[in-house]
């Protein structure tokens, strides 16, 4: 929590009013955002997102296990969220424990879609599939917060969709046709690896509502100050792939409709500007 | 039960009841019927009473078809010494499910995700500065579980905070819509959860009109999403009435 006084909080609510934001920006503009990936060489894939103070690390591991009963022609998708004392003071023992549960939850909803998991999903679950009720990748995306100056989800959410454009899963080849119950043996390449499609990750864009503006990626003495945030993740064809309400306080339901339409214009300068960012970024790693 | 007079003792004795369950939804079959038989946009029946539970500040209990919960409200009662100070009152909502809630029998424990939640649909509702330095507990417990169970859950609890005294702008009614396909269908079940391909909650304050809390799940485009919060926003305002109903009733029926 930032303690501000009633002065310092006019002088944001009036610099937002006024499309002057403390420090410099518009309302609608972004904090410059820096891409880093392949940040964790033991991990499959992995990114470092830095947007003003606030700094992320999203790495992707993933390993064999069995697809659920359920759902035998799907792999699976856990996303977890920690947040490090390194970043608040009140992050340690089970104090960011409140705070990673809302923040995988969000992510979780904004990047995986519905429960069937064919539609608003980034990253399609039969594709990682091996043999089908046997044997399929299990992918484990996590997300470190390493310093928070507001804005996480947003970042977080660049950060997967970075460290899932940087992954690399080796190729399995399936050694023999087994029958029945048996497990198939599989021999792991570790020459040949697969990419992901990730056109189709959405990002996710915070708008929140400052009196009558909409503010995008506020800094956590912003944040202070929110009585209503909307989280909408979106994908590159201007659908919305999950939405989030954040803050206490209620919003007219026009008013939300409104800021949907907002989000879906500025999502696609982030989409356009990340994917530029997160090309630069492989570009950099491959010369190094 | 008491067994005919002269005929052999009952046991146990398992009779097969053919239960056929009518088949889901499946691919983009539009005649498909709803398994209970409801319309597209047809609520189930609403089942609400105040004062459940004797030893709470206030309590509800609601059913809407399979869907059985039990809210009780305690407080506004002294907070924690662990807490900090704070000048205005604190909302702890906790939701948990009983083992026997799921067709799996599940552990029974609290459910973290549905307790942030339910936190995030009441704040907004509650005038929480009326109570300084003190803390009103929520305990949602889910006794079955029939689908739609967070929006039950969460107008079960408005109810009984109403129930307990404590001050709000409004009463919070909460209406999940889920995408099939291409229908829409309101106040799914369990078995419409488990196919659906998107889903919408919303809850709102009905006489504010007013959104409190807004959940999408999956691919929606913009036309979906007007229609989808239209329906739930009616919804909510017949809920909010059932709901407004069910509370003159008790208090009519204590003042007699």
């Amino acid at each position: 929590m930032v303690g501000l006084s009633v002065g310092e909080k006019h002088f944001i609510q009036g610099g937002i009013a006024q499309d002057l934001r403390s420090d410099g920006r518009k309302r609608l503009t972004y904090r410059p955002i820096y891409v880093e990936t392949g940040v964790i060489p033991q991990a499959h894939g992995s990114a470092r997102i830095r947007l003003g103070a606030t700094d992320v690390i999203a790495s992707v591991k993933a390993e064999l296990g069995k697809p659920s009963a359920l759902q035998p022609d799907k792999g699976k998708i856990a996303i977890y969220v920690d947040c490090s004392p390194t970043a608040a003071p009140m992050f340690e023992g089970r104090g960011g424990e409140e705070l990673s549960t809302e923040l995988s939850v969000a992510l979780q909803r904004c990047l995986l879609g519905g429960k069937s998991g064919s539609a608003g999903s980034g990253i399609d679950p039969s594709s990682l599939v091996i043999v089908e009720g046997k044997v399929c990748w299990d992918l484990y995306i996590d997300g470190l917060v390493i310093s928070s100056d507001g804005n996480l989800l947003d970042a977080l959410g660049a950060a997967i969709k970075a460290a899932l454009s940087n992954t690399g899963i080796p190729k399995v080849n399936v050694a023999s046709e087994t029958s029945g119950d048996e497990q198939p043996e599989v021999n792991i390449s570790d020459e040949e690896f697969l990419q992901f499609d990730t056109s189709g990750i959405p990002v996710i864009v915070t708008l929140t509502k400052v009196g009558r503006h909409y503010i995008v990626d506020a800094t956590s003495e912003e944040e202070s100050q929110i009585s209503s945030a909307i989280s909408i993740s979106i994908n590159r064809k201007g659908h919305i792939c999950g939405l989030t309400k954040r803050g206490g306080a209620g919003l007219d339901p026009s008013i939300i409709l409104d800021m949907i339409s907002v989000a879906k214009h500025v999502s696609e300068q982030l989409i356009n500007k990340l994917d530029s960012e997160i090309a630069a970024a492989e570009a950099n790693e491959e010369e190094s | 039960m008491a067994a005919k007079p002269g005929s052999a003792p009952t046991t146990y004795s398992p009779s097969l009841t053919q239960k056929t369950r009518p088949p889901i939804f499946k691919g983009n079959d539009l005649d498909w019927v709803r398994p209970d038989g409801r319309g597209f946009h047809q609520c189930r029946p609403a089942f609400f009473r105040t004062g459940a539970v004797n030893s709470a500040s206030g309590s509800a209990y609601a059913e809407f078809g399979n869907t059985k919960v039990i809210v009780s409200v305690f407080g506004p009662r002294e907070s924690k010494k662990a807490m900090m100070y704070s000048d205005i009152g604190r909302l702890n909502c906790n939701v948990s499910y009983t083992t026997f809630a799921t067709p799996v029998r599940g552990q029974g424990s609290d459910h973290k995700e549905f307790s942030s939640m339910l936190h995030k649909a009441l704040e907004g509702a509650i005038m929480l500065e009326t109570f300084p330095k003190t803390t009103v507990d929520v305990f949602a417990l889910v006794l079955e579980s029939g689908g739609s169970d967070l929006p039950v859950v969460i107008s079960c609890a408005s109810l009984a905070l109403a129930d307990a005294g404590i001050m709000m702008y409004d009463l919070v009614a909460a209406v999940s819509v889920s995408c099939l396909g291409k229908n829409l269908v309101i106040d799914p079940i369990l078995e419409e959860e488990s196919y659906q391909d998107g889903s919408l909650m919303l809850t709102c304050m009905p006489s504010r009109y007013e959104v409190t809390q807004l959940i999408f799940t999956g691919e929606w485009s913009t036309p979906d999403i007007n229609e989808a919060m239209q329906l739930c926003l009616d919804a909510c305002g017949k809920l909010g009435k059932v709901m407004r109903s069910c509370l003159k009733e008790a208090t009519s029926a204590s003042q007699e």
